[in-house]
């Protein structure tokens, strides 16, 4: 099955990217084509400079484990990322600027959709 | 027929329309701060369809499994309605 | 198969980027073989007044959808207890807005393959 899962929050504030995290790695151990597409300020969840503090999750780094290990597929509203000063070569491996005519094309595409709401 | 996917609490008006305007058929999942509907002791009445809330998320808020009025599900049980249901409001 | 999505915009116009957003990414749609609408509800409702201008506060105004809802016909959405809730007077009828009751939410959000609230 093609899962995309749509998160718009930013990390860190809530915990939606976590969740995100969670239904995506759930997905892919069932052997699902997952992608999750950064929109607004989740687009934040790119960025491998981020540096939180030593007992707090480092979610970047973990989105760019999952595409490396676990074929996560990782989209990043371009327009969203130049909002916020993220540029190409701040995001994650792996990670990819895209926008929304790829949203179009995802949910037309995906046999299932889930967004998280703002 | 739809994963109803609710993320907050009372204090948010679009979860409150979400959850009148389910139907029977729908699976209904109540995730992060929407847990906190499944205090709610009519909230089984009152929601159409099959209604969960993410136990993880109900226990980390500072509840126990008994406070819960809902059935509590992992996220493997969540994949299982992902897969189940076509349609998706939330 | 042609897929049907809502996008539903409840946070206030003025204060919050969704009104715009839920606009853009509609029209977005138009790419694929998507039908999308959109449902302005409660406090959203506020976008439908033809007298509220974020661009009074410098921010990014709304009016800058209508010509798209024009040229795509994106079907537009309103809740006739919100917009009384709300004491939207002035609706701007260049939103083409068909106004709904809320008691028929129900039967409306799934007739949409996917509802997407922003």
């Amino acid at each position: 099955m093609k899962i995309t899962i749509q998160v718009m929050n930013p990390p860190y504030t809530y915990e939606d990217l976590d969740t995100a995290i969670k239904i995506a790695d759930e997905a892919l151990k069932r052997g699902h084509e997952v992608k999750i597409f950064l929109f607004c300020d989740s687009a934040l969840a790119s960025n491998k400079l981020v540096k939180p503090v030593r007992q707090d999750r480092n979610i970047p780094k973990t989105l760019k484990k999952m595409i490396a290990e676990k074929g996560l597929k990782v989209d990043i509203c371009g327009i969203c990322m130049d909002y916020r000063g993220v540029t190409k070569d701040m995001i994650i491996e792996g990670a990819v600027p895209s926008g929304v005519p790829e949203l179009a094309e995802l949910i037309y595409e995906s046999d299932r959709f889930i967004s998280l709401m703002a | 027929m739809a994963l109803v996917l609710i993320k907050y609490g009372f204090d948010n008006p679009a979860e409150r329309i979400k959850l009148n305007t389910t139907k029977e058929e729908d699976s209904v999942v109540l995730i992060q701060n929407g847990v906190f509907w499944a205090l709610k002791e009519e909230i089984e009445k009152k929601v159409k369809g099959k209604i969960y809330a993410i136990k993880e998320d109900f226990l980390a808020r500072g509840y126990s499994e008994k406070d819960s009025h809902v059935k509590l599900i992992d996220y493997s049980s969540f994949m299982d309605i992902i897969e189940k249901e076509e349609k998706f409001i939330g | 198969m042609e897929k049907k999505v809502l996008f539903v915009v409840y946070q206030a116009p003025v204060g919050s980027i969704w009104t715009n957003e839920a606009f853009r990414t509609a029209f977005g749609m138009y790419g694929e073989d998507i039908e999308p609408a959109v449902l302005l509800m409660e406090s959203a409702s506020a976008s439908l007044s033809a007298d509220t201008k974020p661009e009074s506060l410098n921010l990014l105004p709304i009016k800058i959808v209508h010509r798209f809802i024009k040229r795509y016909e994106t079907p537009v959405y309103g809740v006739k207890e919100h917009i009384e809730k709300y004491k939207v007077k002035n609706i701007d009828e260049n939103f083409g807005a068909k106004i709904i009751n809320e008691r028929d939410l129900s039967d409306f959000f799934h007739s949409f393959d996917y509802v997407i609230y922003m």
